[in-house]
């Protein structure tokens, strides 16, 4: 009896937090992948002028839309992509890389294959002065990144899954996947471990390795 | 020599053209018939071509409907939050579109239904203004076929339950040269709910998109998986149904061209087997005359350059006026179902090089090669050889 109400207890707690932590019952992918981009084009049609910073709370902001129609007329669902769009994007905006986008001229300076044929699969390594170098893949960039480590200001890799621009540095990648790249055998870039399990369970992966864990050797043994 | 143009051999050829009149005049129309059939023929199948990949670029990675009795039905919208948990899509839509049949004028409309807040792979619905309620935006095609029922401002959608709903045409819009544009509609995602007599939480399909193509295949496996009752259809499958289409109409077209080329072949074989007596006599006159080898030669250079020069042409002109000025009357037939949207097609003039290069090199140089070789035989040989 007691411990069916420790679990009660536990369980309330647990919607308690959840449901108060959260300013609505949306997960995270579909908070990114749906509704950002609709509130994105509603604030831009709509609401450019709204101060922004005025506003203390998500529950104030969703009433002045919804309520006090700061940005016109808007039914429950636009208004609440509205909000949540300000309040998680506006109000903190991350810092983005650009895409990597390569010209029919650019190719890899590893291998010397050309870049554009494989646009997913670009790669770029970024020195203070503004040298910028392309590669066909993240192997070639690795083969190039061990031997001139010193004085890199950025490495750059795609997201597998949504091509998203990634510091390398702090990525996640998978080897010895059934997915081969412009030069055979590749190391699979991913944004968060997740995503980087989910593609190795689902491609054969052998390994899911974070930048600081790939040795020199590795990359080298990738080409076998 | 090489380089100039022998005026008195060419005055010397342009009369025995026309001295053999008929005979030329003869091969000149086949030869230009061939010719501008054949390249109507490409320059349609090439629009069609472009057409479908065209429509195809608008189309989402991946379609899901559902199905009911295994026919295609609605799907809920409500779905479309796990999909977008699967790693590697990037947006999941739902989509409400769907056909009318305009009874009184014999005409289908393709409704298309938006939403102002969410972003199509269509660009036409990006692109057109907001609609306000009961109001709809009309392709120039429906809109002349709506005048045709005395609809000037407004038309009387006609529900599943029989009564009518009536939405104001606030204004038309250029549809653009692709096939499907002619018949389409575009309201509302609300009123078209109506029209169409969805619940709430209906939509006709949801339109997945995939950042990464290479995932696509993998992507529609899971949906299969997660969604069993669904139908998943991806973009490569539809190309390929609408390739198998096409390509179904463009064998006949295979079979035309594999005719016409045969025959112009037995003509070409026919020449080049032997010159008749006369034009025999001929040559070894010019010869006795006087005349090298390579004055006979350049001589009947001219003739065949003239003659498959000018079909050519002419040809590839008529193709031009057939196909881009009257819109191809009734070969177009063949290519499309003329009970439907595509009827109105209209081919925009483009100029393909590929097809009038292949017609060219399959024409001339075999054409000329057929005139002159017979007479190079002839030629090599003594005078009183010839005409003995």
């Amino acid at each position: 009896m007691k411990s069916n109400t420790l679990f009660k207890l536990l369980l309330l707690s647990f919607v308690l937090t959840t449901s108060l932590l959260s300013s609505s019952q949306m997960t995270q992918a579909l908070k990114e992948k749906k509704i950002y981009p609709m509130g994105e084009k509603i604030y831009n049609s709509k609401c450019k002028n709204v101060e922004i910073t005025s506003y203390k709370t998500y529950d104030s902001l969703l009433n002045a839309i919804e309520k006090e129609s700061l940005c016109g007329s808007l039914n429950k669902k636009h208004s609440e992509a509205l909000s949540l769009y300000i309040w998680d994007v506006k109000k903190a905006p991350k810092t983005k890389y650009e895409k990597l986008t390569v010209t029919e001229k650019d190719k890899c300076q590893v291998c010397g294959m050309h870049t554009h044929h494989y646009p997913t699969w670009v790669t770029r390594i970024k020195y203070p002065k503004g040298e910028t170098y392309n590669f066909d893949g993240a192997k070639c960039m690795f083969k190039f990144y061990f031997n001139n480590v010193e004085g890199i200001t950025e490495v750059l890799v795609q997201d597998y899954y949504t091509l998203e621009t990634l510091e390398a540095r702090d990525s996640y990648f998978v080897v010895g996947s059934d997915v081969y790249g412009p030069m055979g055998h590749e190391l699979i870039a991913f944004k968060d471990e997740k995503s980087a399990k989910t593609f190795s369970l689902e491609h054969k992966g052998e390994k899911v390795l974070f930048f600081d864990e790939i040795t020199e050797y590795m990359v080298r043994s990738l080409g076998r | 020599m090489a380089g100039k143009i022998n005026f008195y051999l060419l005055e010397y050829t342009y009369r025995y053209i026309l001295r053999y009149k008929f005979k030329n005049l003869f091969i000149t129309v086949v030869m230009s018939l061939l010719v501008g059939l054949l390249a109507s023929v490409f320059f349609i199948s090439n629009a069609m071509k472009d057409e479908y990949n065209s429509i195809l670029n608008n189309y989402p990675d991946i379609i899901i409907t559902n199905q009911k009795a295994m026919k295609e039905s609605t799907i809920q919208e409500s779905h479309s939050a796990e999909l977008l948990e699967l790693k590697g899509v990037s947006s999941v839509v739902g989509r409400v579109w769907g056909k009318y049949y305009f009874s009184s004028g014999d005409k289908v409309f393709t409704l298309l239904a938006k939403d102002e807040f969410e972003t199509y792979i269509n660009p036409l619905l990006n692109n057109t203004p907001t609609l306000s309620k009961d109001s709809m935006l009309v392709s120039r095609g429906v809109m002349e076929s709506l005048k045709l029922g005395y609809y000037d401002e407004y038309f009387n959608f006609i529900k599943s339950d029989g009564t009518l709903k009536r939405v104001d045409v606030s204004g038309t819009f250029d549809g653009g040269n692709t096939l499907e544009n002619s018949s389409f509609i575009i309201i509302s995602k609300e009123d078209a709910k109506e029209i169409f007599d969805y619940k709430e939480d209906e939509v006709t399909d949801l339109a997945v998109s995939v950042a990464n193509k290479n995932e696509v295949g993998y992507i529609a496996g899971k949906i299969m998986t997660l969604l069993p009752n669904a139908k998943v259809s991806i973009k490569d499958d539809l190309r390929v149904k609408y390739e198998n289409i096409y390509n179904l109409r463009s064998g006949f077209f295979l079979t035309i061209f594999i005719i016409t080329f045969f025959t112009f072949f037995m003509i070409i074989y026919d020449k080049v087997s032997g010159l008749n007596s006369e034009q025999k006599r001929e040559i070894g006159v010019l010869k006795a005359l006087g005349w090298r080898v390579s004055d006979v030669l350049n001589s009947k250079l001219y003739e065949g350059l003239i003659i498959s020069l000018f079909s050519y042409i002419v040809g590839v002109l008529m193709a031009f006026v057939y196909v881009y000025i009257f819109n191809a009357p009734l070969l177009k037939n063949i290519f499309l179902n003329n009970y439907d949207i595509l009827s109105d097609f209209r081919i925009y003039f483009s100029v393909d090089y590929e097809t009038l290069a292949l017609l060219f090199f399959l024409s001339v140089p075999i054409y000329i090669a057929a005139t002159i070789i017979p007479s190079w035989r002839i030629a090599t040989l003594e005078a009183d050889e010839v005409m003995r």
